[in-house]
């Protein structure tokens, strides 16, 4: 019989890449929703954006596998698959020009605010 | 062909960086050959043949796809239609707003923008849909930004926030429909759903909730609507229109798009996200409205307006039947009629007195019988009133309403009738029925520029009122075509 998954100690283990992802994605958001400090919620985009990339390659992840280089000699080796690392670059990216892009803005409040602070930020309104 | 817009909008930047004033008028060049090519791809499409290019040549799946179905081609028309009208009325407007060194970046980002939205109705392929979701959002709020003032940023960075968030959301979703297809293209995905869904019930759930929290996001629906006051109140006017009435729009159809297209319309009525959509699209009818009638400024009276029209193509959207389908579409593009007309009319109304508070506009309608004309027929249309657009869709919503027995949401849809009027009828009252000692009736001092892409779209908001046909057949197509197949 197959046993209930959430008490089998066998999943939980192999399955710790996504519960890892899931944890650091909500972590991820209430660090955006939630700090005070604006470099704070921009660590948070990244935090978000880091656990959907750990998703990316433990689906991608094949369990004997080897790195997907083919060499003329082997064919016939198992690799892992490389199409989500090629999204994850894609991702990467984005989140690169985002965090680029929000710092940016970032600065420009503090230069006409003199604070990184939001609760300041709001006080001084 | 299909990438000309593409490649013009990153020719943009190197252009716009040496001549600044000639810009703008580079830039209405540039949509105007776009909708020409948009409109050409419309009607070939629309006797209900779709039109597929396989980008580098590479054949599904493993290639980059892009197709010109009924849908795409109803959106890319509009898409460029309103970005060519938005571009001639920026002219003047962004001279205006935006400091002078700056606007060759800000067409910079229009152009962009465009790219991202044309991208987005036209791709095939779920990851080249992400990509495209995060161009247009981080354009986007590089036009909200473009004005750098305070309340400028803060919304910007509001906005830049939460539309990461929701990009995430949508990512996480792209990552579970790929773990258990193992495709990126739509088709495909639709393919390999049909046949492991049994398997994965609460995967495919998830991933259903994760889109509609991602694209709801982006696209203003009830409780994640809160950047939006913020950023289309403060945004330069050209980018509040584009903005308001575009790209929270695209948004929304790609969220039609995968509801149909990947996970199949049983997918709606027959898990509870039928009804959670229906549930949050009244609260967002309703919501929006009342927020809206305490606005003072008509920028942000306007924005919470938005939110509301997000709440009726949603609540066409979650009905699950064919007539919601095509009430949500059309909602869509006369909406964007609408709410274009609408900032535009805000934009003429500062551009000559200088006036954002709702109370000061007494009077207006006798030194600018125009404008006010054209916001009373905007205001109409969204109220719902025969022979304006906005009755089409309200039409289209109480029988989609009617088809599911669903008689409160025919009730919901006539009295957020009334909410609407409750809060467009006092300014249109003022502006024409108060005795104020003003000067002689005379035409709007506004330039040419401004008034005739005002003009268009009012004409064509009363042309669809009046006679609906063409565009029914082309938003009839569409619906079926995603409903049923193609």
């Amino acid at each position: 019989m197959i046993p209930i998954p959430a008490l089998d100690f066998q999943i939980i283990v192999a399955s710790f890449p996504f519960l890892a992802s899931i944890f650091l994605f909500s972590m991820g958001c209430l660090i955006i929703l939630t700090q005070q400090n604006l470099i704070k919620k921009v660590i948070g985009i990244n935090v978000m954006e880091t656990s959907i990339f750990l998703f990316f390659l433990a689906i991608g992840n094949i369990i004997p596998g080897g790195p997907p280089i083919v060499r003329p000699g082997m064919e016939e080796v198992i690799y892992v698959n490389p199409l989500p690392q090629a999204l994850i670059l894609t991702g990467i990216v984005v989140s690169f020009s985002v965090t680029a892009f929000a710092l940016a803005i970032t600065v420009s409040l503090y230069r006409f605010y003199g604070t990184v602070y939001v609760d300041e930020l709001m006080k001084m309104r | 062909m299909v990438l000309f817009p593409l490649i013009c909008a990153f020719l943009m930047p190197i252009m716009a960086y040496f001549k600044k004033e000639v810009c703008s008028y580079i830039t209405l060049a540039i949509t105007g050959i776009v909708f020409f090519i948009a409109s050409y791809l419309a009607f070939v499409v629309i006797p209900g043949r779709s039109f597929v290019f396989h980008i580098g040549h590479w054949e599904a799946p493993w290639g980059i796809e892009l197709v010109v179905d009924p849908l795409s081609a109803l959106m890319i028309s509009t898409i460029t239609a309103f970005c060519f009208l938005i571009a001639l009325f920026s002219i003047k407007t962004v001279r205006m707003e935006v400091p002078l060194d700056k606007t060759g970046w800000y067409y910079t980002a229009y152009l962009l923008l465009l790219t991202g939205m044309l991208g987005l109705m036209l791709t095939n392929d779920i990851f080249n849909m992400y990509v495209m979701v995060e161009i247009t959002g981080i354009c986007a709020v590089a036009l909200v930004l473009a004005r750098g003032t305070k309340e400028a940023t803060e919304a910007s960075l509001k906005y830049l926030l939460l539309a990461v968030i929701g990009s995430g959301f949508i990512l996480f979703a792209i990552g579970f429909l790929y773990s258990v297809t193992g495709n990126l293209n739509l088709d495909y995905i639709a393919a390999e759903l049909g046949l492991v869904k049994e398997y994965y019930p609460y995967l495919v759930w998830t991933a259903m909730g994760f889109f509609l929290v991602g694209f709801g996001i982006k696209a203003a629906l009830f409780p994640l609507h809160l950047w939006l006051p913020d950023a289309h109140s403060s945004a330069p006017y050209a980018s509040s229109a584009l903005l308001s009435g575009l790209v929270v729009k695209v948004y929304i159809i790609s969220l039609v798009r995968i509801f149909y297209q990947v996970f199949g319309p049983d997918m709606l009525t027959g898990t509870p996200m039928g009804t959670l959509i229906l549930i949050l699209s009244s609260m967002a009818i309703v919501g929006g409205s009342i927020f809206a009638y305490t606005q003072l400024d008509l920028k942000r009276r306007l924005a919470y307006s938005t939110v509301a029209q997000v709440g009726y193509i949603f609540l066409g959207l979650g009905l699950g039947t064919s007539w919601g389908l095509v009430a949500a579409l059309l909602h869509v593009v006369i909406h964007a009629f609408m709410k274009v007309g609408l900032f535009m009319v805000a934009g003429t109304v500062y551009f000559q007195t200088g006036k954002k508070n709702v109370l000061y506009f007494s009077g207006l309608g006798r030194i600018m019988p125009v404008s006010m004309g054209a916001f009373t027929i905007a205001s109409l249309s969204m109220i719902g009133i025969p022979l304006f657009g906005g009755f089409i869709s309200k039409y289209a919503l109480a029988q989609g309403s009617m088809e599911v027995e669903g008689y409160g949401f025919v009730a919901l849809v006539v009295l957020s009738g009334l909410l609407n009027a409750s809060y467009y009828l006092p300014i249109v009252w003022q502006a024409f029925f108060t005795e104020e000692k003003r000067e002689t009736f005379h035409l709007d001092m506004v330039p040419l520029s401004m008034m005739a892409p005002l003009l268009a779209v009012t004409l064509g908001l009363v042309y669809l009122g009046v006679t609906p046909g063409r565009m029914m057949t082309m938003v009839e197509n569409a619906a079926s075509v995603l409903m049923f197949g193609p």
